[in-house]
């Protein structure tokens, strides 16, 4: 009982030193600056009416305004007049801290734009990749052919290599093909994945050679086999790939922010968090937070939606 | 439908030699089986058949023509695997349809979702969707088009896989020991309904097995195997009643043909000290074997040739075998006996044996088989 006790605590504590950082993303998206500085509010914070200080600063009345406003305050000098219409750009611009984080996470930047890229890039790079790791995931599995184990080895050994330590003859190539600042900047280094070549053949060895064998005696060829018979039945496989492979692209904020250098239509969602760092007036926390919460939502609805066949996938226990 | 010619294969794996230059004709709706123990090569014989494995040497004939190099999807075999093989993400009428639409739709008909609008497809597909049926009726499993390999019982599947062999005319069916993931009831039941489907279709079928009964009860013709060879070939009476080498007498038949070890001279076969009733050749002399079926055995009071003690009875209803312990011989030796005898048989009891003396089968030192000139003249000619 005791024993089952600690194992829980600890269990719990690991639990709760993975969750404290989107505890605190979720949190600050809620909070206004002044509660997200002081470190007050709680979880949802106090939800105060707060004024935008730069909506304000926007509209602050020049002599124009200050003219054509007058006909609306009879009587008035000019000061006064100036004196109303601060007052009311001040009225306008309250809301409250969550609508004003999130609104401006939408509007500060192009977010949709950003997470439509996301999506576009994240897409393309799973479906080629997997093009890619199928038949050669088929071929380190199923067939025999000379110095297979030395292949299936150099695979291996392309797990080893950082993305970073080739990340500078990477950009100068697709510099020299004149490809920074396009999609495919974005897509083609990642497109042959040496995990999804690794993690598809360890579920290929658990494909029964009989299988092959019939679809073989049915009249399909080697291409045919992999789409029309590995294909349908690595599909946990598959999505637990997805999983790794849409969540390491669509968060990779290092590769973007190499290739993409000037083009914010090419920007990927994190990217988008860019926007909000500080500057000379000061950090966005607030917006930069809501921001982070609707790059991962995504995410964890698609892995709450996929957890079951997920995990089948992970374990490799798809076939019997 | 097609006669097959398996002519001098061989086939090593490394430094092994699995098969050591295999001749064998099959002839066109002949059933032959494949019999033997355990890694004797035959499945790697049918592979090498199927085209899913490539002789080291030798060739492979289908009607006259050599199919070396030629891909298994090419070669017009059907094959049925001991696991079944079903695609599991397809249905059961699917994984019938599909040696159908690789051979007869084109690839851009093949093609999801676009492909049944291809110019042609839709007649294609419903010729298909009749042979799948008509299949399925043949095996009676008609109402399960509809279902997943998943949702099967192991019967079910056997037919399924039976059912995409079958849907398309092969030259030949090649059966990789499809009853022995079956219970023994349902295994006896496929069993006379392969060998109904065989005369039914009069298509060549090669049969692999390691049960020695399949082989019996379906073949016209078997093809014990051993150690990479092919002992003997026949009909399943004269491999049975006239194996020619020891290892086909001990492989075939069950209970257990009885060997014993026996002394030859001057025509003469003694047991130990005890003559026995049967006469060999002149010129056979020394330590030499004979093999005794169990219902070759009878019991004996007066003209009782071997005495020996009851260790052991099992009794099938119909009959009974008795284990025996002779004295001076290490292994025992099984009996047939009829129910009516069962009295005479308790544990323990001390018995008499007699046989016919054309009953025992001769083995020289070296297995062979030793015809004798007056109990088989003929093949005694022929040898």
């Amino acid at each position: 009982m005791t024993r089952d006790l600690w194992k829980h605590l600890i269990l719990i504590f690991g639990a709760l030193i993975v969750i404290a950082p989107f505890y605190m993303m979720i949190s600050y998206s809620f909070k206004s600056p002044g509660e997200i500085d002081r470190g007050e509010g709680g979880f949802f914070g106090r939800q105060e009416m707060m004024v935008d200080e730069r909506c304000v600063k926007l509209r602050d009345p020049d002599r124009d305004d200050v003219a054509t406003a007058a006909p609306r305050f009879p009587n008035q000098t000019d000061r006064q007049i100036r004196d109303a219409l601060v007052a009311e750009a001040v009225a306008d611009c309250q809301m409250r801290p969550i609508v004003f984080n999130y609104t401006k996470a939408f509007t500060e930047a192009p977010l949709l734009r950003y997470l439509l890229n996301g999506v576009i890039v994240t897409a393309s790079i799973f479906l080629i990749q997997i093009v890619v790791a199928l038949p050669a995931a088929y071929a380190l599995a199923k067939l025999k052919f000379w110095g297979r184990e030395a292949v299936f080895s150099i695979v291996l050994f392309c797990l080893l290599i950082p993305v970073h330590a080739i990340a500078l003859p990477l950009y100068i190539m697709l510099a020299k093909v004149g490809l920074t600042n396009t999609y495919a900047a974005l897509v083609v280094p990642w497109t042959i994945s040496v995990f999804g070549i690794f993690l598809m053949r360890q579920f290929f060895m658990t494909v029964p050679d009989d299988l092959i064998d019939a679809a073989r005696m049915d009249g399909m060829g080697e291409l045919a086999i992999v789409w029309r018979v590995m294909l349908p039945t690595a599909i946990p496989a598959l999505l637990a790939f997805a999983i790794f492979s849409v969540v390491a692209h669509w968060n990779d904020y290092f590769w973007p922010r190499i290739v993409v250098t000037g083009n914010r239509d090419l920007f990927t969602p994190p990217l988008g968090l860019r926007e909000f760092k500080g500057d000379g007036d000061g950090s966005f926390f607030g917006p930069m937070m809501a921001t982070a919460t609707v790059i991962v939502t995504p995410l964890i609805v698609a892995f709450l939606v996929a957890q079951r066949r997920f995990i089948e996938g992970i374990t490799l226990s798809g076939m019997k | 439908m097609a006669d097959l010619q398996i002519d001098h294969v061989t086939k090593t794996f490394g430094d092994t030699q699995v098969l050591k230059g295999i001749s064998l004709d099959i002839a066109d709706g002949e059933f032959v089986s494949l019999v033997g123990p355990s890694g004797c090569g035959k499945s790697t014989l049918l592979r090498i058949i199927a085209g899913l494995e490539s002789q080291s040497s030798g060739a492979i004939r289908i009607q006259g023509q050599d199919v070396s190099g030629v891909r298994a999807a090419d070669r017009n075999l059907s094959m049925v695997f001991q696991s079944y093989a079903l695609y599991p993400h397809l249905t059961v009428a699917e994984n019938i349809s599909v040696p159908l639409k690789m051979r007869q739709l084109s690839s851009l008909q093949r093609l999801p979702v676009i492909g049944a609008f291809m110019p042609g497809a839709h007649e294609k597909n419903a010729e298909i969707a009749a042979s799948v049926k008509h299949a399925a009726q043949t095996l009676e499993i008609d109402r399960l088009l509809n279902r997943k390999p998943g949702q099967l019982s192991g019967g079910q599947r056997q037919r399924v896989a039976l059912g995409r062999a079958l849907v398309r005319e092969p030259a030949a069916f090649l059966l990789d020991e499809p009853l022995s993931n079956l219970d023994a009831k349902l295994r006896v039941q496929t069993r006379t309904e392969i060998a109904e489907l065989h005369r039914r279709l009069g298509a060549t079928f090669v049969y692999v097995t390691h049960d020695q009964v399949e082989a019996m009860t379906m073949s016209s013709r078997i093809a014990v195997m051993m150690g990479g060879e092919i002992l003997q070939c026949d009909v399943p009476d004269e491999v049975y009643n006239n194996p020619l080498d020891i290892r086909v007498a001990e492989f075939i038949g069950s209970p257990k043909i009885n060997i014993l070890p026996v002394e030859a001279s001057n025509g003469g076969l003694r047991f130990g000290d005890v003559v026995l009733p049967t006469v060999a050749p002149k010129m056979l002399k020394g330590p030499i074997r004979i093999g005794l079926r169990p219902e070759g055995l009878r019991l004996a009071a007066e003209d009782a040739v071997l005495t020996g003690q009851v260790m052991h009875v099992e009794n099938l209803g119909s009959e009974i075998f008795a284990q025996i312990n002779l004295p001076g011989h290490d292994g025992r030796i099984t009996m047939r006996a009829s129910p009516a005898q069962r009295n005479s048989l308790h544990i323990g009891a001390n018995i008499g044996l007699a046989f016919e003396g054309r009953a025992a089968l001769l083995f020289d030192p070296n297995g062979k088989r030793v015809f004798n000139p007056q109990v088989d003249p003929v093949q005694s000619e022929v040898a």
